[in-house]
């Protein structure tokens, strides 16, 4: 059932709040050990939301949009009173003094949270392998990975075990899971949603989205958690604008051989993928113009966000030291308490990308390394801007490949690394992008999120 | 690109975290082919560009001087406190 549907059988009291959320409970009890998609599961709160919404509706009052939706929440956004752990050791402990600006929102909306769900550590992954819970199964085929980071939220919108969900997306992390998954993901414009109380990772990149079935119920989610907060400094209302969709992009480094993704070493793009592709400017070519472009930077744009993203990783990383809250491991002194505390609550690759942002911040190799990585992301989002001056709306695809085994690619990071490619240039450059369940991506110019619906509902209907 | 090992114990210094000894070789071959890869960005002519510091282009605003509801979950954050003994919050000297 959509947000769409549940909304129409909620007005028509073709169904209550508290049936609906009762089935997405049985269907977790029912898959959740197998898949490990919720870290928790809020049973009594959700039915107690329920329970309300159901009086509402009973005393007249006509339902919101949102009014009874069972929403996953991922870990790393701050529900008060519940935990957050970002899937961490180190925060399993943290329990949430704060509501998050998008929770509150959809609170006030009506939205019902059915629990946390399951992530890479603090974010840092591309296959939801990375939690210190375990990790989560692909609901279409369980010996592969649902993607990452927002693996869990990605899972339980495709297995029917949330209506909707919110992940956060720094290079990717809502739109591979997405992909990978066969679900909606939209990561909005840097600015657009209120990263208030989201754990942070690196700032400069970091957005929370939605993630949904169909793009519908992704833009009412969007629009339920977008806009400025006094909270989030870099938050902006989203300005209107024109909705004139007459050209589509296709960057021709993503598609040629030797292109974009098998640059360094990767994975070529997938037969398959190329393929949908194909079939989705098909279909786009009935109504728009289509145009080939050159985004000749983005090639280096995964180098690039593994220098800035790490850098700002260290930094945001440093407030995990055991003191003030999370777990402490006690040592001689000071010192060796925060290493210990560090040292054991902390994941590897977590721990691997502090040192490595440690290192391209270091006196000697800040120039060489995240000034020069800060300039060609310069490069990159002028590319995108160019771009955008030429055609409305671009086409890529989201992943290099169809998700991947479990376990595959764990223990070689550079290529994890390398299934973002396609992902990270729009987080570099700021713009918002829609991923599909085919796993194409759509890409537009700062604050036209509207246009990525526009051209995602023409390929969903036709 | 290699990383030395004395460099990375000078970075698990600087970064106050803690490796076992394999995840340490593992480690120093990690860094040194992301690094490695990072090289790339050497091609690239960057002259005449600028160091980017925010995506979306944001105009500095000040809200009003107003008084208003500061943190009311104090408590939480007490409650949240690691090491607590009688009604003190309890830390490592640090001299």
């Amino acid at each position: 059932m959509t947000i769409k549907a549940l909304h129409e059988a909620l007005k028509n009291k073709k169904v209550s709040a508290r049936e609906v959320v009762i089935s997405y409970l049985d269907k977790i009890k029912e898959k959740n050990g197998e898949l490990n998609v919720y870290l928790e599961v809020f049973e009594n709160d959700a039915l107690k939301q329920a329970k309300e919404i159901d009086e509402r509706i009973a005393s007249g009052e006509t339902p919101g949009e949102l009014w009874g939706v069972p929403l996953a929440i991922k870990d790393n956004i701050l529900i008060r009173g519940k935990i957050a752990s970002a899937a961490s050791k180190i925060l399993g402990n943290y329990v949430a003094s704060y509501d998050a600006c998008v929770v509150e929102k959809l609170k006030k909306a009506g939205a019902i949270f059915l629990g946390r769900t399951n992530m890479d550590e603090f974010a840092m992954g591309s296959s939801t392998e990375n939690s210190a819970y375990g990790p989560t199964k692909n609901p279409r085929e369980a010996s592969r990975v649902p993607g990452g980071s927002s693996g869990g939220s990605a899972a339980a919108v495709a297995g029917g075990l949330a209506m909707a969900a919110l992940g956060s997306d720094t290079g990717g992390s809502i739109r591979q899971p997405a992909a990978f998954c066969g679900v909606v993901g939209l990561k909005p414009t840097y600015g657009a949603v209120s990263r208030y109380g989201l754990i942070a990772m690196a700032s400069s990149l970091d957005q929370i989205g939605p993630i949904a079935q169909t793009v519908e119920d992704a833009e009412i989610l969007f629009k339920a958690i977008r806009g400025k907060d006094e909270m989030d400094s870099t938050s902006l209302e989203i300005r209107n604008s024109k909705l004139e969709i007459k050209k589509i992009g296709i960057p021709k480094e993503y598609f040629s051989a030797g292109g974009v993704s098998a640059f360094g070493g990767g994975d070529s793009l997938d037969p398959q993928i190329q393929k949908t592709i194909d079939e989705i400017v098909k279909k786009l070519s009935q109504n728009y113009e289509i145009r080939e472009i050159s985004l000749p930077h983005t090639k280096y744009a995964l180098a690039c966000y593994y220098v800035i993203m790490p850098a700002e990783v260290s930094s945001n990383m440093a407030r995990y030291d055991g003191i003030r809250y999370g777990v402490r491991q006690d040592a001689e002194n000071l010192a060796e308490t925060y290493k210990k505390s560090r040292g054991s609550g902390i994941g590897l690759e977590v721990r691997r990308r502090i040192l490595l942002g440690t290192y391209v911040l270091s006196a000697g190799y800040y120039d060489a390394y995240y000034a020069r990585a800060q300039k060609v992301r310069c490069l990159i989002a002028e590319e995108f801007k160019s771009a955008f001056e030429e055609v409305d709306v671009i086409l890529a695809p989201t992943a290099p490949t169809p998700p991947f085994k479990i376990g595959e690619k764990i223990n070689d990071p550079l290529t994890m690394y390398l299934s973002d490619i396609y992902t990270i240039p729009a987080n570099l450059a700021g713009v918002p992008a829609l991923t599909l369940p085919s796993g194409a991506q759509l890409v537009a110019p700062h604050f036209e999120e509207k246009k990525l619906f526009e051209v995602g509902k023409f390929i969903e209907h036709g | 690109m290699a990383i030395h090992k004395e460099e990375i114990e000078h970075l698990k210094d600087l970064a106050r975290v803690e490796f076992g000894e394999k995840e340490t070789e593992k480690l120093a071959k990690d860094l040194g082919e992301i690094l490695g890869y990072a090289e790339q960005l050497k091609e690239v002519d960057v002259s005449n560009v600028l160091e980017m510091t925010h995506s979306v282009d944001l105009k500095n605003v000040f809200r009003k001087d107003e008084e208003r509801g500061g943190l009311t979950h104090a408590s939480n954050l007490a409650n949240a406190f690691p090491e607590k003994e009688k009604n003190y919050l309890k830390v490592k000297s640090i001299l």
